[in-house]
């Protein structure tokens, strides 16, 4: 199968700093690849490129088999490919239903695997259907990022990139996304997951790409990942694993 | 982009959730209308006929200047360009020969034009940076106006009046204007591109994460308000017979057009007539008593406004009604 996303040598300069570079992976339709990584890393950096937030310095993306290197956000969107933030960013005077609608109405029309038609499907898979009518300043941290990621899957995607959907959550409401990020691929929408939590990734994601210093590390089944010396010198230094 | 509107139509009106409270403001607002145009044929005086003329070309160019800059948060000092290039071209063609009417709509579609032209530079920047530029645009205009020989420069251009005077028809061309400004600044409330709007308003780039575009969404707010704005300018020039660069094109005309939305409840679709209402009714009298200080006041006025009831008119309409039904619920549980 070809695959939905293919990166071929991406790289972001920010005034000389490389966040990303030379980053060439490819994503397999229908997985659930999780993207790994110290702290400034490129993670987020990279996600960005991806969903056109930033245009990268160099490199290409090719998406579904179609360029779209320097893509604008919305058109990423039109074309499938949409984002979550790490710290939520809702419509804070619009209601939680407005803010589902934004993107329901401004994503993708045409049929896309997701088959998502009304607000109210996206709010109950998301569980935060009772909120429906309450302005988005009055949610928790929680539930904003339950409403991150109803906005992103009203525009029926077909790639979604999840930006550490799970920081600053308790344990339980962890689960809760782990499971609804399962569902959310197993109805047919492609998922490339940053997180810095990685008993969060490890649990869900095959297979794992991890990045340090801008650059791809490794890649591989989470066991595998998990016990390449590289990634355990990225994370923890050399010092320890003597 | 047409496709687009009308699929808009139809799904407001096929949707059951956008139209109550459509429908709810058009009983009000289909009232208010008759009043206003019955209100000349009932015998009121021509300085009182003159004042609410005045106010109903204020409504328009606020109702204009809250869909850019209170749907979309896209704060411009720069609407006088727009009311100023709408009451020239007016007064040019009408003195060329053309039709009261059709002058006043090329005037709206040079003001139109203009907003792109503003515009496509301008919306590339965000934030502060979006409204001193529009500053620096207000007053290069201004500045030019004032030295353009062929339109009189600095000391005006007058209109001639081809046939006697006639104020009622003055009067119903800025009442169907004000009509037109209200019904689009509704549609525009309660339509896709009106949520397009809002999203940018509150944040512009999640907006176009889910979507958005927000700078051709921008250039189209802009666009409609320059052209009713131009509209208006069109209508007052009509009336007054006579204007200059400092009249239609001063600064202080773009501080009234975005006042007047502010004083009554930014991004709302009433807001800026009550805003309209209050600054037409007070302006005169506040220019005639404190000549010197009737800015000094506005600017009083807008730092109160912004300190303490950031939501004008409507805002504090609302947080008393809520304060009431509070009390009123405290004390039926005690």
């Amino acid at each position: 199968m070809a695959p939905i996303l293919k990166l071929e040598r991406l790289t972001r300069y920010f005034a000389g700093l490389a966040a990303v570079k030379d980053v060439s992976f490819e994503v397999e339709p229908g997985g659930l690849v999780g993207l790994i990584g110290p702290n400034g890393a490129g993670k987020t950096t990279l996600l960005s490129l991806v969903a056109g937030s930033i245009r990268p310095t160099s490199g290409r993306i090719e998406f579904e088999e179609r360029e779209l290197t320097g893509a604008k956000s919305f058109q990423a969107v039109r074309a499938g490919i949409v984002r979550t933030h790490q710290i939520p960013k809702p419509f804070r005077t619009l209601t939680v239903r407005e803010n589902v609608e934004v993107g329901l109405r401004f994503g993708r029309q045409e049929k896309a695997a997701s088959q998502i038609k009304k607000t109210e499907e996206v709010l109950d898979m998301v569980g935060i259907a009772h909120l429906s009518a309450r302005p988005a300043y009055l949610l928790s941290v929680g539930d904003l990022k339950r409403l991150e990621l109803a906005r992103a899957l009203a525009t029926r995607p077909s790639l979604l990139l999840c930006d550490e959907v799970c920081s600053g959550l308790t344990e339980t409401e962890t689960g809760l996304i782990l499971r609804l990020l399962c569902e959310i691929r197993r109805a047919g929408t492609t998922i490339l997951y940053v997180e810095h939590n990685l008993r969060a990734i490890m649990s869900v994601c095959d297979p794992v790409i991890v990045m340090n210093y801008g650059q791809k590390l490794t890649e591989g089944a989470p066991g595998a990942v998990q016990n390449d010396p590289s990634v355990i010198e990225a994370y923890i230094g050399k010092k320890a694993m003597m | 982009m047409e496709q687009e509107a009308a699929v808009d139509m139809t799904e407001a009106a096929s949707s059951s959730r956008s139209l109550p409270p459509f429908l709810r403001s058009m009983g009000p607002a289909v009232l208010l209308l008759i009043v206003l145009a019955l209100l000349p044929l009932a015998g009121l005086g021509p300085n009182n006929i003159r004042l609410l003329f005045v106010t109903l070309v204020w409504i328009t160019a606020s109702v204009a200047w809250n869909i850019l800059g209170g749907f979309a948060g896209q704060v411009s000092f720069g609407f006088a360009v727009f009311y100023g290039l709408g009451a020239y071209t007016t007064a040019i063609s009408y003195n060329a020969g053309m039709d009261r009417f059709f002058a006043i709509l090329l005037g709206a579609l040079v003001a139109l034009l203009a907003s792109l032209l503003v515009g496509l530079p301008t919306f590339r920047l965000k934030g502060p940076y979006f409204a001193i530029a529009t500053i620096g645009v207000s007053e290069a205009v201004r500045v030019v106006m004032t030295n353009l020989e062929i339109t009189g420069g600095a000391s005006g251009y007058r209109i001639m009046e081809q046939g006697p005077f006639n104020q009622h028809l003055h009067y119903y061309i800025a009442l169907s204007l004000a009509a037109l400004a209200v019904a689009t600044s509704m549609l525009v409330r309660y339509s896709k591109f009106g949520l397009a709007l809002l999203s940018i308003r509150e944040d512009e780039e999640a907006a176009s994460d889910l979507g958005v575009n927000p700078f051709r969404s921008k250039l189209m707010a802009h666009a409609l308000g320059a052209a009713l704005t131009g509209a208006a300018g069109g209508a007052f020039v009509g009336y007054a017979a006579f204007i200059h660069p400092q009249g239609v094109f001063g600064f202080d005309i773009s501080v009234a057009i975005l006042l007047m939305p502010i004083i009554g409840g930014v991004g709302t679709v009433w807001g800026p007539v009550i805003g309209a209402v209050v600054y037409g009714l007070v302006h005169e009298e506040l220019i005639a008593s404190f000549p010197e200080f009737h800015l000094l006041l506005y600017g009083l006025l807008l730092i109160l406004i912004i300190l303490f009831e950031p939501g004008g008119v409507m805002g504090l309409v609302e947080n008393s009604f809520r304060f009431v039904r509070a009390r009123s619920s405290v004390g039926s549980h005690s």
